[in-house]
């Protein structure tokens, strides 16, 4: 593989040479996030002194330009936590506050975090959200121990969500990868992870950094390239993740182009590796278990119904070239059902997810229409999911999520299919 | 008698057979051309197919929706075949205007001379409108996915309203390029456009002032329309 060194700007290139190698390297990319930042430095920061104290660890903060004072709110941070632990002070914590370069988004952050972790050396990394109210100093400990430790290259999060927070993870993400790759990882794109120096090096030697990959789908790639790479994969249980709320306009189909669109070109390139893969194995769980309270959320399922029903109605030309035919007409009688009888079964939805994978490999229309024009699919499976889990705990609503992950894996066959036949279409 | 004879008929005859004579020559170079070109043509009709065929023309045509409006419109032949077929025309039409012009008659020149002056006009044109239509159909794609996510009822109305809209632009562009009507293309494009706008704006204004109003209240007073709580996240 190549080794070809990212470039870092100037004043990190010479912070890098100052501190010449660490054992923990922790990155936290950033944009305008002035409100959580310093929470979050405080959390890391206590994590390594109570955790890692006797191991050098430094702290990468890669910040996109904010304009809210963000980097000045890290370099604060440090210095007041470093006045109030002073019997941690043996700990040499260090800092690196760095403008990211290249192309805009959190994947250009972690290209510059990964570059800094191999110049140092660094044993093991761990990459952090900015926007997290709920993360503690053993959140450090979970993603970083396992690694240094027990020997794992890969640290997955596992949190404690509502039923309906995060529906894509839950209705597409992780059936899809757990049916793809064979490992039940809960949170594929959970944004904070734990990965070893060795894999560090793996995912810089990957020619993906300037694609719409590593633009968009960053925690999806690296959770993708650390199973298919072979590397020992694992999870830890962090609680409950409790972030700023997002930007409550943000558009619902742009997130399904971004996230999908990730997902499916990680399926292209590594067709080789999921089609051998055959059903899937639990992934080893760290951390100590707990029920925890889970903010309460509302959902307007006759909206999401309306939208899949204009849909059917509007978009039927496009659905029919994106699926087959009995797929299309299974989705026929919900045109007209009982809001509370709608239903789209697990194994619809799996064949449906599996259509809009092949038609996507065959280019049946742009990309981009095609991710977007899934969106009414989408709000109907997940206004379907929430009329039948209504009365459900969070931990029963789980079931039926492994319920669907089984008819994903239970279709595998019926994706293949439709892989390999899409690519002979397109074959001359 | 014999002079009669020799003035009224022979002597046109010698004339006649001797036009003939000098333009057998040229006649046969016609024919020489003609053949020639005839056999380019069809060597590079099917050479440009078969290279198109090998990049895989057709398959990013049946991606961009050209094969579907082909269809569409009656075309059943793929794009690869059509433009082969283009290829053949084009070499063998300047082959057969060479083959005139070897002739040398004026008014065949004249024609030869001012058809290739236009030639460039309609190849344009030609551009114009079927980029016009592929355009159009994928403008019209995002515009009626865009409006169904965002959940606004005449999706279809707003897509077809934008296909249009560029396909007329086309049309209009194309004619001014061929030279056919100029005036009357820019002023009927820009009434047919004026009163396409005016009349949604009044169709707008007296079907959907509701519509208009909760929406520029909601835009222009801050004030959300009262609907069920939503804070379902996605990711």
């Amino acid at each position: 593989m190549p080794n070809v060194e990212t470039p870092l700007a100037s004043e990190t290139e010479a912070a890098v040479q100052r501190i010449g190698e660490a054992d923990i390297v922790v990155g936290i990319p950033s944009y305008n996030n002035a409100e959580t930042i310093s929470h979050v430095v405080r959390a890391v920061s206590a994590g390594l002194a109570k955790y890692f104290s006797g191991r050098r660890a430094v702290l990468i903060n890669s910040d996109g330009a904010s304009t809210d004072g963000t980097p000045e709110l890290v370099s604060r941070t440090i210095v007041d936590f470093g006045a109030l632990l002073i019997s941690d002070r043996q700990s040499p914590l260090h800092k690196i506050v760095t403008p990211y370069h290249g192309i805009p988004g959190k994947g250009s952050a972690f290209r510059t975090i990964f570059e800094i972790a191999r110049r140092l050396r660094a044993k093991a990394c761990t990459v952090v959200d900015s926007d997290l109210r709920s993360i503690t100093p053993e959140w450090i400990e979970l993603l970083l121990r396992p690694v240094l430790e027990e020997g794992y290259d890969y640290v997955a999060p596992y949190y404690l969500r509502h039923k309906y927070d995060g529906t894509i993870t839950n209705s597409i993400v992780y059936p899809l990868t757990r049916a793809l790759y064979g490992q039940r990882i809960r949170q594929p794109i959970g944004g904070d992870f734990g990965f070893s120096g060795r894999l560090t090096e793996h995912y810089l030697d990957q020619h993906v950094w300037e694609s719409e990959v590593a633009r968009f789908g960053i925690d999806i790639w690296m959770t993708t390239e650390a199973i298919s790479s072979g590397a020992r994969v694992c999870q830890s249980f962090l609680g409950a993740k409790i972030h700023n709320p997002k930007d409550p306009t943000a558009d619902l189909s742009s997130m399904l182009v971004q996230v999908l669109g990730a997902v499916f070109a990680l399926m292209e390139e590594h067709a080789t590796t999921w089609s051998k893969v055959e059903g899937s194995n639990p992934v080893k769980l760290f951390g100590f278990q707990y029920e925890v309270g889970v903010e309460p959320i509302h959902v307007n399922v006759d909206r999401m119904i309306a939208n899949f029903r204009q849909g059917l109605a509007d978009l039927n030309m496009l659905w029919k070239e994106m699926l087959t035919v009995e797929t299309y007409r299974g989705l026929l009688p919900l045109k007209d059902s009982p809001t509370q009888q709608f239903s789209l079964p697990d194994d619809l939805w799996a064949r449906l997810v599996y259509d809009v994978a092949a038609a996507y490999h065959r280019r049946v229309m742009p990309r981009d229409h095609l991710l977007k024009a899934m969106t009414p699919l989408y709000l109907g499976r997940t206004a379907s999911f929430v009329l039948e889990t209504g009365g459900l705990t969070t931990k029963e609503a789980e079931q039926r999520i492994e319920g669907l992950c089984e008819a994903f894996e239970h279709r595998k066959s019926y994706l293949i299919e439709r892989w390999r036949s899409a690519g002979s279409e397109s074959s001359p | 008698m014999s002079e009669f004879w020799n003035k009224a008929v022979m002597e046109p005859l010698t004339v006649l057979g001797r036009d003939i004579l000098a333009i057998l020559p040229n006649i046969l170079a016609m024919v020489i051309i003609v053949t020639i070109g005839l056999i380019t043509a069809w060597l590079l009709g099917h050479a440009v197919e078969r290279l198109l065929r090998i990049i895989r023309l057709d398959q990013l045509s049946d991606r961009l929706g050209v094969t579907a409006a082909l269809a569409r419109g009656g075309v059943k032949k793929n794009p690869s075949y059509l433009i082969g077929r283009a290829a053949f025309w084009m070499v063998f039409l300047f082959s057969a205007l060479a083959g005139l012009g070897a002739l040398n008659l004026k008014p065949i020149n004249q024609f030869a001379q001012s058809f290739l002056a236009y030639l460039p006009h309609l190849f344009l044109s030609a551009v114009i409108l079927v980029s016009g239509y592929v355009v159009s159909n994928f403008i019209s794609q995002g515009v009626l996915i865009a409006a169904v996510n965002a959940g606004f009822p005449p999706a279809r109305l707003v897509a077809n309203i934008s296909r249009w809209g560029v396909q007329l632009t086309a049309v209009a562009m194309a004619l001014e390029q061929l030279g056919i009507a100029q005036h009357i293309v820019v002023a009927g494009f820009a009434l047919t456009f004026g009163g396409v706008v005016l009349a949604a704006a009044i169709a707008f204004g007296l079907g959907a002032k509701d519509l208009a109003k909760d929406y520029l209240e909601g835009k222009l007073s801050n004030r959300a329309k009262a609907r069920p709580p939503e804070d379902i996240r996605h990711l």
